[in-house]
């Protein structure tokens, strides 16, 4: 019972750096610096200038905060959901789902790496807002703001979860990806204001990850502690949680239904 | 001279004929044109709101570019990179056929698709979210979106060149995408930017596109001011163009020097 905890616990890990690593091809970090670092910052400036124009005042910090979490996005769909479609298509899911490694395991591993990714991704985000923007972060307590960050990254990365399913049935994944992130940015609040959006995008902003994670920030940086935010956490935990475990059905059920009819390799 | 101009305009319509065959089945390509165009249209509207429903033809104009800068970059690059991927790049290289018109016509179907941006966002703007829409000089707006089609097309043969020459180039896709959106005006006048900008942003055609467009369709600019960014496209085009020539002899002499016709980034 031990020994097979403890090789479950390898094969998340080992799963997760394994994956992470042939993603983004390490040998060459240009990759991760054009797509993790830069394009980020580009689209950034792009909202608070659009902000800045909007407004006419100085409104940086709410733009800025709203695009730094969407870094954490950027990690938890489009690296997780690539991490699991792209055993599809370099042909390595039949040897995954050959294999008698725990599927949870091997499922939830495929995140771990693009949350602690995520995480260094608004780090960045934030720290670009300092040094271009001016972000103010003197009112800011730091052990709330890492947790919430740690959740929205989780959050951002259930979603993710869901979304590499689709991507093992889909020949499009990437109008998945890029569809599901530009709704984020639209429904989650980052560069509107929640309270300003129809109902019906209110309601639906209240089911997706992001959206707490982003008015937490903002409240956290304003000078709000733990007690403030923690109700809108555990909701934004809650839709992460919910999120993997519909992804990890949805894997399992692929997993059946693709050796039942021989569709495993067929696009 | 005139079989001669017959066969590159044959060349031009088959390349082009099939770069649009295949993107029908592409569905990032329809993400290009209509899905985030469409998005960047409502949270640009929802965001300049306050400046009343003059600024929705603004928004039009802004995130239909932003379409067409984007298909114009993923497109016309990821149809170099596909050839190099299916193995044909160098069969292409090698035919009689000059490169640059066979690159010429994918670049302009990839152009004329984009312009489905405009359509839909004219669309959501106007009869879904109901804002009067009306064109300041409609004849200036219709000779500018032929020019910005000619000018798109040139910079999106240079733009391919790099991708022949640099198999790793692929990978500064997505940091391209949104410094045009910025540095050419697309949803927010380049005098917001800092001053050192502005050059960078004299130098792209698109910003030259942007301007005219902008200004043809809201009426903020004098008709000498829509002449000069239309001399400034038709200059624009004519050096990509006649530079295209020397570029594409050297860019495949150097592919084949290297051999990085097949290489993979």
């Amino acid at each position: 019972m031990f020994r097979r905890f403890i090789m479950n616990i390898q094969i998340f890990f080992e799963g997760s750096i394994l994956s992470y690593r042939a993603l983004f091809r390490w040998l060459r970090p240009m990759t991760y610096i054009a797509s993790k670092i830069l394009a980020p910052l580009t689209m950034m400036i792009f909202f608070v200038f659009i902000g800045a124009y909007a407004s006419g005042s100085n409104n940086a910090s709410f733009y800025v905060i709203g695009n730094a979490l969407i870094f954490a996005a950027s990690s938890g769909i489009f690296g997780v959901t690539m991490s699991i479609g792209g055993e599809r298509w370099s042909g390595t899911l039949p040897y995954l789902f050959g294999s008698p490694a725990n599927r949870m395991a091997i499922f939830v591993g495929r995140a771990f790496m693009h949350i602690l990714d995520g995480m260094l991704g608004v780090f960045i985000g934030l720290g670009w807002g300092i040094l271009l923007f001016g972000l103010d972060l003197s009112q800011t307590h730091l052990i709330p703001l890492l947790l919430t960050i740690l959740v929205t990254t989780f959050s951002t990365a259930g979603l993710g979860l869901l979304m590499g399913c689709v991507g093992l049935i889909t020949r499009n994944v990437m109008l998945v990806n890029n569809t599901v992130y530009f709704m984020l940015l639209l429904f989650s609040g980052a560069n509107i204001s929640l309270e300003s959006l129809p109902k019906w995008m209110q309601i639906v902003s209240n089911y997706i990850p992001l959206t707490r994670g982003i008015s937490s920030t903002r409240l956290i940086v304003a000078g709000a502690g733990i007690d403030e935010i923690l109700p809108m956490l555990l909701e934004e935990f809650l839709i992460g949680f919910v999120f993997t475990l519909l992804g990890f059905f949805f894997f399992s059920a692929f997993e059946t239904q693709a050796k039942k009819l021989g569709t495993l390799e067929i696009f | 001279m005139i079989k001669k101009m017959k066969n590159i305009l044959r060349i031009i319509g088959m390349s082009f004929e099939i770069e649009l065959r295949q993107n029908l089945t592409d569905g990032f390509v329809m993400f290009g044109i209509v899905i985030q165009p469409l998005i960047v249209a409502f949270m640009a509207l929802w965001m300049l709101k306050d400046k009343g429903s003059d600024y929705a033809i603004f928004v039009v104009v802004g995130s239909a570019m932003t379409g067409l800068w984007t298909t114009l970059l993923f497109n016309g690059g990821n149809s170099i990179t596909g050839e190099r991927w299916t193995g044909t790049l160098e069969p292409l290289v090698g035919s009689p056929s000059s490169l640059r018109i066979v690159v010429f016509g994918k670049v302009l179907a990839n152009v004329t698709q984009s312009l489905l941006s405009m359509i839909g966002c004219y669309t959501l703007i106007s009869i879904a979210m109901g804002y009067p829409l009306t064109l300041s000089y409609p004849f200036f707006f219709l000779v500018s979106i032929v020019l910005t089609i000619i000018a798109f097309v040139s910079f999106g043969v240079i733009i391919a060149s790099l991708f022949i020459l640099i198999p790793d180039f692929q990978r500064l896709q997505n940091t391209l995408e949104f410094p045009v959106y910025i540095l050419c005006g697309f949803l927010f006048p380049i005098t917001l930017l800092p001053g050192w900008t502005t050059p960078l942003s004299y130098i792209l055609s698109p910003y030259w596109a942007a301007r005219a467009l902008h200004g043809a369709a809201q009426g903020t600019l004098e008709i000498n001011q829509i002449f000069l960014s239309w001399g400034m496209l038709i200059i624009f085009s004519a050096v990509y163009i006649i530079g295209s020539g020397s570029l594409y002899r050297l860019v495949l002499k150097r592919a084949r020097v290297d051999a990085t016709l097949n290489t993979t980034g």
